[in-house]
């Protein structure tokens, strides 16, 4: 084991910076270069036979803190989870997700229509047109 | 660029000349931003007639909006098609009528309903907003509960195929309807124009943009929408 744990060290450690890097859109980008976070496995618990899961400290990032485990199978990692990671929006708008649901027909009480460009041909037909009317 | 606005306040004080003033600034930037108009800043502008120095700031504003969404789209969203002249008229119609709206706030009112074309920014609601149905015009695919915000649809019934996918420039045929709920018009209207031009990969595109919420109609009558979607609790059926 003692072979392991420095692996585990630099592994954690090196996802911290890919956790904190944000595709930035703007014209200044920051760059975590200094201050690796001390990280230390310091608990474990044995899974399956033959694999060792690592928990990591929580680390203090500037966004939330980060926790993860990693998971072993001898010299190789075979699983990497993140126990905490900061509700920031970055991280949640990075994996949106989407409900499927079946189109429907439906008409009802409403205040103003979307829809694609209307032309003024179009509008005299519209639901707008008809709400429009009836304000009037 | 032609299309009709309505315009509903609630307010029980509405200042002198507020809903003019609207109309007046819409009229004024298709005046200056039409692509259909030969003496337009936009068409001088794309003939090379101006140079980039004597640009309004206005048309500065719009076209630094347009290399950004052309950039997040992977050149999807392009307002300079080969074989075509400068035509940002998807930027303008969602910028022009989100400041309409900050005219209007400006002028003190805080509860209006303001549709351009289809395009639509509420302030101080609830307010109902409908989708329309992409094959049948007078009927609704979701209604949306607003208080502030705005609501974009891209779709091809109007017009047909009139988006054009500015990697192939040829029509965007991926989607049925694609409508985006975002804090503002100029960001709803590009992002649904946006997200359109790519196609099925535009859903969740839109989806992962802050602020964005999307509603998309796939051929063949599938919906997928983003989980914050503000749905209204069901109404009437039909």
């Amino acid at each position: 084991m003692k072979r392991v744990i420095p692996a585990l060290v630099l592994s954690v450690a090196g996802l911290i910076p890919v956790w904190r890097y944000e595709p930035s859109t703007g014209t200044t980008s920051t760059t975590e270069s200094a201050s690796t976070p001390s990280v230390s496995s310091s608990t474990s618990s044995s899974g399956s036979p033959g694999s060792t899961t690592f928990t990591g400290t929580t680390v203090a990032t500037e966004k939330g803190d980060v926790q993860v485990q990693v998971t072993f199978e001898g010299d190789r990692i075979t699983a990497v989870e993140m126990l905490k990671q900061p509700d920031h929006p970055q991280t949640t708008a990075a994996l949106p997700k989407l409900v499927a649901e079946t189109l429907a027909a439906q008409s009802a009480d409403i205040d103003t229509v979307s829809g694609a460009t209307v032309t003024s041909d179009g509008y005299r037909e519209s639901l707008q047109a008809a709400i429009d009317a009836n304000g009037a | 660029m032609g299309f009709p606005v309505s315009l509903r306040v609630d307010d029980r004080v509405v200042p002198d000349g507020a809903g003019d003033a609207v109309f007046a600034w819409l009229r004024e930037v298709d005046a200056r931003f039409s692509p259909f108009k030969a003496d337009s800043e936009v068409s001088r502008y794309g003939r090379g007639e101006l140079s980039a120095d004597e640009l309004s700031a206005d048309l500065v504003e719009v076209l630094a909006l347009c290399e950004r969404y052309r950039v997040a789209t992977g050149g999807a969203f392009d307002v300079r098609l080969p074989g075509r002249g400068l035509d940002p008229c998807a930027v303008v119609k969602g910028w022009s009528v989100q400041r309409a709206a900050e005219l209007l706030t400006r002028a003190g009112l805080t509860r209006f309903c303001l549709n351009a074309g289809g395009d639509v920014v509420v302030s101080g609601g609830p307010w109902r907003v409908g989708v329309r149905h992409p094959e049948l015009a007078d009927r609704l695919c979701a209604v949306l509960d607003l208080t502030d915000g705005a609501v974009a649809t891209s779709a091809r019934y109007e017009r047909g195929d009139h988006i054009l996918d500015g990697r192939t420039g040829r029509p965007a045929t991926g989607l049925d309807s694609l409508t985006v709920v975002a804090p503002t018009l100029t960001e709803a209207d590009a992002v649904a124009t946006a997200a359109f031009a790519l196609g099925a990969d535009g859903v969740e595109w839109a989806a992962a943009r802050d602020g964005c919420e999307v509603y998309a109609v796939l051929p063949g009558g599938r919906v997928l929408r983003s989980a914050g979607f503000p749905t209204a609790a069901a109404g009437a059926p039909a």
